[in-house]
Order: C-alpha cells, then sequence, then structure tokens
C-alpha cells in the first residue's frame, strides 16, 4: 500500500499544482477582466483529465495490491509444502538408514549361521577326541613332569625315529624293519612297546583315510628320484649310514 | 624302494596318508624345524610348496588324527618366509621349545594352584571348628 500513498501524494502535488495555477489564472483574470476563458477551461480539462488518469491509477494500484497480497498467501502455502517434503525425506532417510542396518545384521547372522552349521560336531566325537589328545599328555603336562622328564608336548627325537619315516629311513637297525614299512603295517607287527606310545601307529583308525590327491606340483623329478621323500627319509639320518635308502 | 609308485595305489596312498600324518606332526618339534631350517629345506620351493599342500590337515576330517594339533600352528607359522628365516637360529628354536613347555604345563599349574587354595581352605576350615 505504499504505492498506492506514493501515487496519491503524487497527485496530490500535481493536482495543487494544477490548483494554484488556476487560482492564479482566475486571480489574474478577475484582475484583468479580459475574456481569458479558453485557459481558464483548458486548465480545468487539464485537471479533469488529471484526476481521471489519478483515480484509474488508483485502481489499478489496489488491483496489484490485492493480487500482491494474494502471491504472499500463495507464497506461505509454498512454504508450507515445502516444509512437509522436507519432513518427509527426513523420515525416508531414517527409514532407509534403520532398513539399512537391519538388513546387514541380519546378513551377517546369517554367515555366522552358516559357518556355524558348516563346522557342526558331535559333541561326542570332540569329547573323545579332547580326551584322546588329554591322556597321551599331548597337550596338558603330566602331572609329575619336572624339569629333566623327557616327555614333550611334541614327538620327540626317539619317537620320530621310531616312526614310519623314521623306520623307512633305517631298515636294518631294528629287528622288525627288515620287511617294508607296508608289510609291517599290513602283517600289524610294530613293536609293542612302541605302539600305545606313538599314536600315529594306530593303523586301525586311519586305514579308511586317504590324503587329497596332489598333481606333481611340488616340482618333483622325474619318478624314480622323488627328491621331497628324500627330505622325508634322509632328516632322520643324521647318524645312521643308510642313505642309499631313497627311491632308485 | 620307490616312494613314487607309492602314490599310484590305495595301499600307497594310505601308507601317504601316515607318513604325512606323521610328518606334519614332527613339525611341531622346534628343534627338528631348527634342523631343517640349517639344513637348507626351507630354501626349497618343493618343500615350501609341499608344506602348503599340508594344510589340508586343518581341515576337521584330517585334524581329527592329530595326536598333536599344536603342530597345526606351526605349520600355519611355516607358511611365512620371514618364520622360516628364522628358525635358522637356534635361540628362535630355544625360545619357541621354552614356550611351548611352559604353555604344556599351564592347565597342571593351574590344577596345583586349585588343589592348594582348596587345602588351605580347608585347612582355615578346620583351624575355625577347633
Amino acid at each position: 500500500m505504499a504505492v498506492v500513498d506514493l501515487l496519491t501524494t503524487y497527485f496530490i502535488c500535481c493536482r495543487s499544482v494544477l490548483v494554484r495555477e488556476l487560482i492564479e489564472i482566475l486571480a489574474i483574470s478577475r484582475n484583468q477582466k479580459l475574456p481569458q476563458a479558453g485557459e481558464e477551461s483548458q486548465i480545468l480539462e487539464l485537471l479533469i483529465q488529471r484526476d481521471g488518469e489519478f483515480q484509474e491509477l488508483m485502481k489499478l494500484a489496489v488491483d496489484q495490491g490485492k493480487i500482491h497480497h494474494e502471491m504472499q498467501l500463495l507464497e506461505k502455502v509454498v512454504e508450507k509444502r515445502d516444509n512437509d517434503i522436507q519432513q518427509l525425506q527426513k523420515q525416508l532417510k531414517e527409514a532407509e538408514h534403520i532398513l539399512a542396518t537391519a538388513v546387514y545384521q541380519a546378513k551377517e547372522k546369517l554367515k555366522s549361521i552358516e559357518k556355524a552349521r558348516k563346522g557342526a560336531i558331535s559333541s561326542e566325537e570332540i569329547i573323545k577326541y579332547a580326551h584322546r589328545i588329554s591322556a597321551s599328555n599331548a597337550v596338558c603336562a603330566p602331572l609329575t613332569w619336572v624339569p629333566g622328564d623327557p616327555r614333550r608336548p611334541y614327538p620327540t627325537d626317539l619317537e620320530m625315529r621310531s616312526g614310519l619315516l623314521g623306520q623307512m629311513n633305517n631298515p636294518s637297525t631294528n629287528g622288525v624293519n627288515g620287511h617294508l614299512p607296508g608289510d609291517a603295517l599290513a602283517a600289524g607287527r610294530l613293536p609293542d612297546v612302541l605302539a600305545p606310545q606313538y599314536p600315529w601307529q594306530s593303523s586301525d583308525m586311519s586305514m579308511n583315510m586317504l590324503p587329497p590327491n596332489h598333481s606333481n606340483d611340488f616340482m618333483l623329478e622325474p619318478p624314480g628320484h622323488n627328491k621331497e621323500n628324500e627330505d622325508d627319509v634322509e632328516v632322520m639320518s643324521t647318524d645312521s649310514s643308510s642313505s642309499s635308502s631313497d627311491s632308485d | 624302494m620307490s616312494l613314487y609308485l607309492l602314490w599310484r595305489d590305495d595301499t600307497g596312498n594310505r601308507l601317504r596318508f601316515q607318513l604325512e600324518l606323521e610328518f606334519v606332526q614332527c613339525l611341531a618339534n622346534p628343534n627338528y624345524l631348527n634342523f631343517l631350517a640349517q639344513r637348507g629345506y626351507f630354501k626349497d620351493k618343493a618343500f615350501v610348496n609341499y608344506l602348503k599342500y599340508l594344510l589340508y590337515w586343518k581341515e576337521p576330517e584330517y585334524a581329527k588324527y592329530l595326536k598333536y594339533p599344536q603342530c597345526l600352528h606351526m605349520l600355519e607359522l611355516l607358511q611365512y618366509e620371514h618364520f622360516r628365516k628364522e628358525l635358522v637360529n637356534a635361540q628362535c628354536a630355544k625360545f619357541i621349545d621354552e614356550q611351548q613347555i611352559l604353555h604344556w604345563q599351564h592347565y597342571s599349574r593351574k590344577r596345583m594352584r586349585l588343589q592348594q587354595a582348596l587345602a588351605e581352605q580347608q585347612q582355615q576350615n578346620n583351624a575355625s571348628v577347633k
């Protein structure tokens, strides 16, 4: 409405100028008594014209004011809608975040379920195994152990030499070992005194077990001279002279 | 004897199983590892590949045959070149040996402590009754 006020002031000024002029001319014409009606009427007409224009402009200003007011109302409505949309956006984002977390955790749970299912072993088997490894003092020291006791948490030199590997290298050092190890195994004539202590000779449990197949990717040399087995059998022979037991 | 021929038949496979079972458990012996290191076996690529192949003993269906399951830990460590290099030192092997024995005695020490605590408690009870 400031615009209307401004216009009003302007036209008041114009009108006042015109009115002053009119009054001056009227005053002059009274003094002079000359027919200057033309000028007066001209000025009057001009005044009327100006007034008409002014009225029109006032109407226009009022209309514009109304439109402006409507625009403001609409702007407020738009702002409100914007806020609503932003609110919805926030809520959606939150929901998405929560869902994503839930999905992620569910996936993790599924993974661990799968893992647990894969590694499922009967408790009986575990107990049996635990009993086996504890009874032989393999993982827990015997209660009477003192420094100086030759028993160890790993296979000792003696045990290693008495095992299959050692015996394959030393065929002549032991009465039983006049045969091929395969024979000794088949005949079941492993030294009794060693059998209970050296657990890898319990053939009953391992007879059905086979190692995984492997290609010759250890970079083995051609058949007849198996380097890898040379290592196996040679190692024990630090003090023996039977180094010719490797394949030929 | 040609061990290579053993690879081809079933008896051979069974024997190979036994041999590998023995060998992998020997790896639990740090002195043996030191022995192997000093003789340069760990520098042989074929041997290193063999150690990698032996990792199948970690599967439960194979691991249940191990009397010394701690050998699996040594096997895992042996996959690293740094460890293989370190094993050339006798002090390294000695340190591992000592730690293994100490760990081995863990449960018996714990049991002894429990028994001592129990004995002390009983003494206290007897003393208070009197």
